[in-house]
């Protein structure tokens, strides 16, 4: 009978994580795949690494962890980021092609405003280290100063700091990258 | 006044409210402060126009479905502790030479005792990194079984780390500067292993290395040493989000770690204590220095011998909680951990802090 009681009250407690897995996964996948688009720039692929990123969370983390919401949202930038690292060198290839071709302009005001450019910015954003990466990508989705600390396990008070020498430094690799 | 940090400038460009009233007016009053912001900002919109994307649709349903037809999930079992990642072979190298050690000193003045070793305090032993090198796993002494398994798991809450090991929860104090307040609670019943000696075994783990090991005293052969470990409670400040990352640069340390555990007991059939220590530090690998520190510790059935690579850290004792505890690392904020024994329950508090902060967060549990 112990047993049997046992094995029930097992038995709701995974039925309870369940439950709680699909609550989190509605209430956060949107956001999720959407901070991976915001470094990859394509919905299919977002999609991919947003999913990805729920399975590995399912396998290792309760739905029900206060952490969840943060895990997710950096896992997700950083597995996007590191897919744009992993297409790296095929992009170099084609960039330094388009360079040869075209005497590209350096400005990188110019830069930003050319779709074609686009590509570049976010293989300029996977050149920064993490955390300057993750901070913009996070706070470029939305997520507020309190969630995108909680996200980098740093205080709140560090986010103004951390987002201005980010941004600084994406400028700077962006024409950096530019002469490539 | 002194200038407003670019932080803050880059902050009010988020909230126009995020100043304070001086910062306010010295702002409305200071040309440098406003050149400053006015290049952040610049930044600022350059750098969102760029990240600017129409949003992403999704359907939640058929990507949740996706999801549930991944591979099953493994049970959600083991915490994936940064430090203890592939990538930290030589570190799990020094945890198993660690046991090995405190094997060694499983000694005991009262050799009728069927309890030898149950410690009270922690005493270091310097050991160098070539004793570790040197010194070959338990298993080849014999083998280790676990009658009851270690099921570490991570829980949600204080509350259910006390539920799930018994122990009440170390409640901390004031965090050093920059420390998470977001915590990872992880609990552990009780566990216990048997570890049976196998000369046969010994004998031909040497021969395969070239070694002649000592032959075992009579009696040690098939004799049983039972390990109770835990139960215990580990509480993870910072973000442990090494199951996102794909490369070991991306891994996240915890900033700091606060433990505790019962003592581990050990209990023995066949063998005396007296046998196994003059056995174990007569092994070829056991340099005569370790040998000599380690027989130096006064009551080795109630001291918990803390292995210190002499290369590596340094130790001291401290007082901790009222009790000797054993401080290692330094002020330098690279990294610096306590450990001390008081009522029966082994303490650690470890964190990529000061020794001073870890210190303090040590005597200000609860």
């Amino acid at each position: 009978m112990g047993v049997n009681l046992e094995a029930g009250r097992r038995h709701g407690a995974v039925k309870s994580n369940e439950d709680s897995f699909e609550t989190l996964f509605a209430a956060e996948y949107a956001r999720v795949a959407g901070i991976a688009n915001r470094v990859l720039a394509d919905p299919h692929e977002a999609e991919d690494v947003a999913q990805e990123v729920f399975i590995d969370f399912n396998r290792l983390h309760s739905a029900a962890a206060p952490y969840a919401a943060a895990w997710l949202y950096r896992a997700a930038a950083h597995k996007a980021l590191n897919r744009v690292r992993g297409r790296r060198r095929r992009e170099r290839r084609e960039l330094s092609q388009a360079a040869d071709e075209g005497g590209r302009a350096m400005d990188p005001q110019h830069v930003f405003e050319t779709s074609e450019d686009r590509r570049m910015v976010r293989q300029a954003l996977a050149r920064l280290a993490p955390k300057p990466a993750t901070v913009l990508v996070l706070r470029a989705s939305g997520l507020s100063y309190a969630e995108v600390a909680q996200a980098l396990g740093v205080g709140i008070g560090q986010i103004g700091t951390l987002l201005r020498r980010a941004e600084a430094a994406l400028r700077k690799e962006v024409t950096r990258g530019t002469s490539l | 006044m002194a200038h407003l940090s670019e932080g803050t400038l880059r902050r009010k460009f988020d909230d126009e409210d995020a100043l304070t009233a001086s910062d306010t007016r010295h702002f409305s009053a200071c040309a440098d402060c406003q050149a400053r912001y006015a290049a952040i900002a610049e930044d600022a919109r350059a750098v969102a126009g760029v990240l600017t994307l129409p949003d992403i649709k999704v359907d939640i349903a058929s990507a949740l479905s996706h999801v549930r037809s991944a591979p099953a999930a493994q049970p959600r079992f083991g915490i994936r502790l940064p430090i203890i990642r592939p990538a930290s072979r030589p570190a799990m190298g020094i945890v198993a030479a660690a046991a090995v050690i405190v094997a060694l000193v499983v000694t005991g003045v009262a050799q009728d005792a069927l309890v030898f070793f149950q410690p009270k305090t922690v005493e270091p032993v310097a050991v160098s990194v070539a004793d570790l090198q040197s010194l070959s796993g338990l298993s080849e002494y014999g083998t280790f079984a676990w009658t009851k398994e270690p099921a570490p798991q991570v829980v949600t809450s204080a509350a259910e780390a006390g539920t799930v090991s018994g122990l009440h929860v170390p409640v901390v104090g004031p965090l050093p500067n920059g420390v998470s307040s977001t915590i990872t609670y992880a609990a552990m019943p009780e566990a216990v292993g048997v570890f049976t000696f196998d000369a046969a075994k010994a004998a031909a783990a040497a021969a395969k290395a070239g070694k002649t090991l000592p032959t075992m005293p009579s009696g040690m052969d098939g004799s049983k040493l039972t390990v109770t470990v835990g139960p215990a409670v580990l509480e993870i400040f910072g973000n442990l989000n090494a199951g996102a990352a794909e490369n070991a640069t991306q891994l996240n340390l915890p900033q700091l770690i606060v433990g505790a555990s019962s003592s581990p007991v050990v209990t023995s059939t066949g063998v005396t204590a007296q046998e196994l220590e003059n056995y174990l530090l007569s092994q070829p690998g056991v340099s005569p220095k370790l040998a000599a520190a380690i027989r130096s510790i006064k009551d080795p059935s109630t001291t918990l011998p803390i292995p210190i690579p002499i290369e590596l850290a340094t130790s001291k004792n401290v007082q901790v909680q009222g009790v000797n505890g054993l401080a290692l690392g330094d002020n330098t904020g690279l990294g610096a951990a306590v450990i001390w024994i008081k009522s029966g329950t082994v303490y650690g508090v470890a964190g990529t802090v000061k020794q001073s902060e870890i210190l303090d967060v040590a005597n200000h549990l609860h």
